[in-house]
């Protein structure tokens, strides 16, 4: 009983840790480096604490303060209430939905088996897609409580462009769940042991559609037209300063680690290396006894899994500086007429493979 | 022009009257729909991705391994560490040339108060024993003045040059920015580099 | 009952002011646009906002105080209205000057015209959200920019063209500088070519917004590259050849429908033919003079002024009153960056203008920006305004 408790607050904390200490301050930080050198140039290093530029990681620490400085205020005739509780929406989905994201397999420590996951959910995936939905809720009340046109128009065009894409999003994955045959994440990514088992070549065509899904209901450039299009300066948060910003703005980035872990698990093997199975991985260790092996697989497991995240989170940066944005009728036309019938083709065809397969 | 005497109605352009060999039109748009390549999405983002994945691998090879004689491959220059190269021409503050002993050059003829076009520089003139005019009060408003070197151009004798100088141009008071004579003067041998070039630019090879 | 959900649900249009100063109307000028939800019903277009008095400025100086004015006309490529102020003063004057003169006037044109090709795509691309296509494009304009800066000292403000004659010489390594720039130049120009011109998402938003019939963009006035993106090859530079144009080889890029995305390639093809016109003018250069030997018209060299009373009193007499052309007037225009730039210069025998009067191409296409936005969407004035390249010096002066 209570080495469960320990074992659930571990794994909180250190997604916690790995979320809000690591992934936010530093994704702003690749953000900048790694737009400056696709662009040929240095980016910002200069913050530096004693002299000492760590090649720009202070800038995060420079910007945190620079947040918890600033003052906070409300538009004037705006609603107080909804203008605070908007930021919160939006950034508690988004740290939430890794509950459920396995970061490794079972493992079993000193006589207890440990599972990697914070809640082993039966319906996975579909918890994440409700989260999802309620981020909505952030977005469209913060453009409506702001009491400016501009705003408005953003959290309009954010509504409409999340909700279609939450459909299309759930259509995409319904081949990935028929094929592995389960909405559990954990059982998922327990079957992507074999390496042509990936998601990514029994479902290619999902992995783009899901990909490109994911990044619109991110509102990432190229579908961020509901906050940094030119014309309306910040969309639905310009009336946000201060720490209420920076909560939209953090949940931007950890729904971007979050779109990963879920891209990781579904299609790109979990936590599984290439070619190694989870026997050849603790006999691999065999040298520091079960528990030992049991450890060290384990923590095999979380860096394999974490460097696949983060090769996800640099394929969505990059294509966010690649790519010239929509415009907002394209966007809807792409969801409604592109997406959603693509995914129901995928859908027949995977159905008809797998008829045929296990015939 | 001879475009009348070869003018041949057929083989000019319709719209423009210019003959179609001489006006080479280009036409740049291959078709007005798009392909079945442009149609889906995805193969021109991978080609846009590996433009700029490209461009990434080759700088952060060049920023571990900078190519020889550059700390970066980049060409970003890393101000105020380091300083860029000005070429020989570059335009600068325009100082005023000190003599040997330390009296201006300048005899206060007025020429580059006439020509500036920003009405920058005010002089007054005065006589200095026999025969020698020196400015009294020379006053260059620094805030007017647009660095375009007529001063420098009309000057007879080399008395003002556009040295090379673009720092500590910023002051808090208006009346900072009027720079009297004595903040003006630079000794020769500082601007020498300028005063060659000058001469070499103006000189009579060019008529 | 539809009359009482009318009654009860009074719509109404929204009258949006894109003001003077927002992020992408780059250059100054003020939409109104009333929309019906997204799309544009009406589209009021306020200019003006940048006017400095240049005709009237000119009025108060010489001819030759005039031509660093002229630089901040259209400031994305000075050297061309430099260029087209000094033909004009010259034709007035009724003189020619040297060949190599000519040569490298041509060569500084071009490479302004590059600088401002360069800028309007780049600024495209930003306000499109692609922006490592705009800072690649600008990393390009700064080592074209390095080049007229050792040129002329200055990069933008370049004041290096005079009134028969030029301020100074090429420098000596200037050919291979320039070469070794158009190489990196034309590597970036690939890059962004493969970035921009085939990916559909660029298409989709630049693709048939903007388009405009021949016969109706000659009516209102389009020259340069708008217009030959609507399928009129114009070029001043065929047409009316100035300077050493006829002995160039190059091309005239034209579109098929004039919206943005042919004005788009247009721009890119004709960075190229640029390129290819000062690799050219480099190699024909010849050698000699590069000023007329005239002290009534240009200023003489620093040994003649140091040496010959002569010189000196013609020096004295033309900068302070003024070269003095005869009295009449002349209109000549050349190709900008934008369409043909036209200067009227009417003088009367003293040494400053009487009136100095600029043809801007940008003006009729600013004109045209509300015929071109009805019934579009709004995200739409973004790429059209971008592809007109309305600078704010030239459309007001």
């Amino acid at each position: 009983m209570v080495a469960d408790l320990i074992e659930s607050l571990a794994k909180i904390i250190f997604i916690f840790t790995i979320n809000l200490g690591f992934f936010a301050p530093v994704l702003g930080w690749v953000e900048r480096k790694q737009s400056a050198v696709m662009q040929d140039r240095i980016g910002a290093n200069r913050a530096d604490i004693f002299g000492f530029t760590v090649i720009g990681l202070f800038h995060s620490l420079a910007d945190a303060i620079k947040v918890l400085t600033k003052e906070d205020f409300i538009p004037a005739g705006a609603n107080k209430f909804f203008h605070t509780i908007a930021p919160f929406i939006s950034l508690v989905p988004a740290i939430a939905a890794f509950s459920v994201v396995p970061f490794g397999g079972k493992y079993t420590i000193f006589g207890h088996e440990v599972h990697l996951v914070i809640a082993d959910l039966d319906v996975g995936i579909l918890f994440v897609f409700a989260l999802a939905s309620l981020a909505t809720f952030g977005v469209v009340l913060g453009g409506w409580a702001s009491r400016s046109n501009w705003s408005l128009l953003g959290g309009l065009r954010a509504s409409a462009q999340m909700l279609s894409y939450e459909v299309a999003m759930g259509l995409t994955i319904i081949g990935i769940v028929m094929v592995f045959g389960s909405l559990k994440l954990t059982e998922i990514g327990a079957m992507q042991e074999n390496f042509f088992r990936w998601g990514i070549f029994l479902q290619p065509v999902g992995f783009i559609l899901f990909l490109t899904c994911a990044i619109a209901e991110n509102k990432r450039v190229p579908f961020d037209i509901p906050e940094a299009e030119s014309e309306l300066v910040a969309g639905y948060f310009t009336e946000y300063s201060g720490l209420k910003f920076v909560m939209f703005w953090m949940g931007e980035f950890l729904e971007i680690v979050t779109i990963s872990a879920i891209l990781t698990t579904l299609f790109f093997g979990a936590w599984h290396l290439p070619f190694v199975t989870d026997a050849m991985l603790l006999g691999f260790f065999q040298f520091a006894g079960p528990n030992g092996a049991a450890i060290l697989a384990m923590l095999v497991n979380i860096v394999t899994f974490f460097g696949k995240v983060v090769f996800f989170i640099w394929l969505q940066m990059s294509i966010r500086w690649t790519l010239p944005r929509f415009r907002y009728d394209q966007i809807m036309r792409l969801c409604w007429k592109m997406i959603l019938p693509l995914s129901l083709v995928n859908i027949l065809v995977t159905g008809l493979v797998l008829l045929l397969w296990t015939r | 022009m001879d475009a009348m005497k070869d003018f041949d109605p057929t083989k000019n352009h319709p719209m423009v009257g210019v003959p179609l060999d001489k006006l080479k039109p280009k036409p740049v748009r291959k078709r007005l729909d798009l392909t079945l390549w442009e149609k889906v999405y995805v193969p021109e983002v991978l080609r846009g991705l590996g433009i700029t994945t490209k461009h990434f691998a080759s700088n952060m090879l060049g920023f571990i391994v900078p190519p020889k004689g550059k700390k970066r491959k980049v060409f970003t220059v890393y101000y105020p560490e380091e300083q860029v190269v000005l070429p020989a021409a570059y335009r600068g503050r325009p100082v005023l040339v000190m003599k040997p002993d330390g009296t201006e050059k300048c005899v206060a003829c007025g020429l580059c108060e006439k020509i500036c076009p920003a009405n920058a520089i005010s002089i007054v003139a005065a006589e200095r024993g026999e025969a020698e005019r020196y400015p009294e009060s020379y006053i260059l408003d620094m805030s007017r003045c647009v660095y375009c070197g007529y001063c420098e151009e009309v000057c007879p004798k080399e008395a003002i040059v556009m040295s090379s100088e673009y720092q500590g141009l910023a002051e808090r008071e208006r009346s900072q920015l009027l720079y009297s004579k004595e903040r003006l003067l630079r000794s020769e041998e500082s601007v020498r580099g300028r005063i060659e070039y000058i001469r070499r630019i103006y000189s009579k090879c060019n008529y | 009952m539809p009359d009482t959900i009318e009654r009860d649900l009074h719509t109404d249009y929204m009258v949006i002011n894109m003001g003077p100063s927002h992020p992408v109307t780059h250059g100054t000028v003020k939409f109104l646009a009333t929309l019906d939800g997204e799309t544009i019903v009406d589209l009021k277009v306020e200019i003006g906002y940048l006017h400095r008095g240049f005709e009237k400025m000119c009025e108060s100086g010489t001819w030759q105080q005039v031509i660093p004015y002229t630089d901040r006309l259209n400031y994305v490529s000075p050297l061309i209205n430099n260029v087209g102020y000094a033909l004009a003063a010259e034709k007035l004057l009724g003189i020619d000057v040297p060949e190599r003169c000519k040569y490298i006037r041509v060569i500084a044109c071009e490479l302004s015209r590059i600088a401002d090709h360069l800028t309007n795509v780049a600024a495209g691309g930003l306000e499109l959200g692609a922006f490592t296509a705009f800072l690649y494009f600008v990393e390009a304009r700064e080592l074209v920019w390095d080049l007229i800066e050792m040129l002329c000292g200055a990069r933008v403000t370049a004041n290096y063209v005079r009134i028969g004659g030029l301020k100074n010489d090429l420098p000596d390594e200037f050919r291979e500088k320039t070469l070794e720039v158009f190489k990196r130049c034309r590597s970036l120009w690939g890059d962004v070519d493969k970035l921009l011109t085939k990916n559909r998402i660029f298409i989709d938003r630049v693709r048939d917004v903007g388009a405009l019939s021949p016969e109706e963009a000659i009516a209102y006035g389009f020259t340069g590259p708008c217009l030959r993106a609507c399928g009129v090859p114009y070029d001043v530079r065929k047409s009316q050849p100035y300077l050493v144009y006829d002995r160039m080889d190059f091309e005239v890029p034209i579109g098929e429908t004039g919206d943005n995305f042919d004005k788009y390639l247009v721009r890119m093809e004709e960075i190229l033919q640029s390129m290819r016109i000062v690799e050219q003018a480099l190699d024909q250069l010849p050698g000699g003079p590069i000023n007329v030997d005239m002290p009534e018209v240009r200023w003489q060299s620093k040994e003649d002024i140091g040496n010959r009373i002569d010189s000196l009193i013609f020096h004295f007499k033309t900068v302070i009153e003024g070269i003095k052309p005869p009295p009449g007037e002349v209109y000549l225009a050349v190709e900008g960056g934008n369409g043909e730039v036209g200067f009227y210069l009417v003088s009367d025998g003293t040494g400053k203008p009487y009136k100095c009067r600029v043809r801007p191409p940008c003006f009729p296409l600013t004109a045209a920006m509300s015929r071109l936005m009805k019934g579009r969407l709004i995200a739409d004035i973004v790429p059209t305004f971008d592809m007109i390249n309305m600078i704010g010096g030239e459309c007001d002066r």
